[in-house]
């Protein structure tokens, strides 16, 4: 039992980071329609300023992750500028654009790879990780209490700015009809822009966690394929999906990691997704049904 | 008597290409304030096209489009600063949005809130069944309503000139009938000048002062509404006259 709660908390510790950034994925998916696959480059660059703001800067933590979110969500904002409005100008098949994000994705891996090289770095201890008596029923670790409560900050305020923000309606409605929502006024070149900052900013918060959790290297990136899975369980575009998607396989992967065997965790995380593909291929909360006429 | 102002609206020799077919060659058509123009149509005569490109929503290939003759920008949102709304074909209401979220999507470059709020108010006076209906998603009204819906949502951002896009589409007689009489009103009381495509020719010309005909791209025809009613050559193209 006291095995089965500690799993819990760790499950939804990883599954709310797993969160971060499927909900960043969903949201320019819902607006553009194309899975963005150079997301994982945006936990990357996040992970990275907050690396070398530590280390080389000598940086507080607050400043450091503060300089790493912003950090992301401007590389965002430029990556979408280089890659995808170019081509989303010219057509709108949504393919190309999902092509040009693979190539943005290795693009970014590998300035990483030449800049500072490929090597594996650890953050300076600066986020606890002590372990911790969850109100003694289980011994869990401060990290995975930070990570799940800090997710869960961002996630509210994703959705407090989605619901209560003019530029939060905007960004709804674009994601119904993203046309339309130009011919209402607004400026769509500086919607995508927000969509882009907001979606690079929640993966450099992941980012930050995932290279505490699992040290920091040029593709560490490629954890991004769990939160696309996660997006594709909960319905690509839809935001509730991610994050309960994200949470379902958070807990799959740490139950298995603690009932049966650490390796079995990926067998189990795509057993899941060929499953669901299956037997709902929309997803749990997939859009299906079209506009009435 | 309306002749004498200058145009508020003016597309001059207005060219839109889709790839390698022209969808509208060289189109030019004049409103004035206080007016409602219409303009009819068969399906694909580019009546969309000329609302759409006017709404700089697809590009131009040449042409002018002036608003009090200065020219007017090419970006969407830049129209809607500049005062033109469109109520979309198709109505294009936001389905998973309410009524209210819907009407504050058309108030969107406003960002007085008191005005928006004043605004609302207009917008339920002028049709009642959204107050009704203000905290329903946009997607569960009928399809009267959701027309309804987008052309409050076009006042919404307090435009010089409405432009309508098949208002009628898909819609039993008797909603088009109630529909239709709202716009007289929004023309009447709010003195609105409305810009209507339709290819309901017979509705639109009730309803408008002046009318344009177009066929494949061009400009066939125009006059006061009242008399290409008893047109006979549009009686038989477009009003589905016997003979």
């Amino acid at each position: 039992m006291e095995t089965f709660i500690q799993q819990f908390i760790n499950g939804l510790s990883l599954g709310s980071v797993y969160a971060l950034i499927a909900v960043g994925y969903s949201l320019v998916y819902s607006v553009l329609l194309f899975s963005n696959f150079a997301h994982g480059g945006f936990l990357v660059i996040g992970g990275y300023i907050c690396y070398f703001a530590l280390r080389s800067g000598g940086m507080n933590i607050w400043v450091a992750s503060f300089a790493a979110l912003v950090g992301a969500g401007l590389s965002a904002i430029i990556v979408e500028r280089l890659a995808y409005r170019p081509i989303r100008e010219r057509t709108p098949v949504t393919l190309y654009m999902l092509i040009a994000s693979m190539g943005m994705s290795i693009v970014i891996e590998n300035l990483f790879v030449v800049t500072i090289g490929g090597r594996f770095r650890a953050l300076p201890p600066v986020i606890p990780t002590n372990p911790v008596n969850f109100f003694g029923i289980a011994t869990t670790s401060a990290f995975d209490i930070l990570s799940l409560v800090t997710a869960v900050i961002f996630l509210v305020g994703l959705q407090l700015f989605l619901v209560k923000t003019k530029w939060g309606l905007a960004i709804r409605a674009a994601s119904y009809n993203l046309k339309t929502a130009g011919l209402m006024g607004v400026n769509v070149n500086r919607l995508i822009a927000i969509v882009f900052f907001t979606a690079g900013l929640l993966a450099g918060v992941g980012g930050i966690f995932l290279s505490v959790r699992y040290t920091l290297y040029p593709q560490l990136g490629a954890i991004t394929t769990k939160a696309f899975v996660a997006a594709v369980i909960g319905g690509l575009g839809s935001l509730p999906g991610a994050v309960i998607g994200s949470l379902i396989l958070g807990l799959a992967e740490m139950m298995t990691a603690g009932f049966i065997s650490s390796q079995f965790r990926d067998l189990v995380v795509f057993g899941i997704l060929i499953i669901t593909l299956i037997v709902r291929p929309t997803g749990l909360f997939g859009k299906s049904v079209g506009e009435k006429v | 008597m309306m002749e004498e102002k200058k145009p508020i609206l003016s597309v001059k020799d207005l060219v839109v290409n889709y790839g390698a077919i022209q969808a509208l060659k060289g189109v030019s058509l004049d409103v004035y304030p206080g007016e409602i123009v219409a303009v009819i149509g068969a399906n694909g005569a580019g009546k969309s096209t000329m609302m759409n490109a006017i709404m700089g929503a697809v590009p131009r290939a040449s042409g002018e489009i002036l608003l009090d003759s200065k020219p007017l920008p090419s970006k969407s949102f830049q129209v809607v600063k500049e005062g033109i709304s469109l109520s979309p074909e198709g109505r294009k209401v936001f389905a998973p949005l309410t009524v209210l979220e819907n009407l504050d999507m058309g108030a969107f470059p406003i960002s007085d809130r008191s005005a928006i709020e004043k605004q609302k108010e207009d917008v339920f006076e002028l049709f009642p069944r959204l107050l009704e209906r203000k905290d329903q998603y946009a997607g569960t009204l009928s399809g009267g309503e959701q027309q309804m819906l987008a052309i409050g949502r076009a006042l919404m951002a307090k435009p010089r000139v409405l432009l309508l896009d098949e208002p009628s589409l898909g819609l039993a007689p008797i909603i088009i009938n109630e529909i239709f009489k709202k716009l007289t009103e929004v023309n009447c009381q709010l003195g609105m000048t409305i810009l209507i495509v339709e290819q309901n020719a017979k509705k639109a010309l009730q309803l408008s002062h002046r009318a344009y005909v177009i066929q494949t791209g061009s400009i066939l025809m125009e006059g006061r509404s009242a008399d290409l009613l008893h047109d006979p050559e549009i009686e038989k193209a477009y009003l589905g006259g016997k003979k």
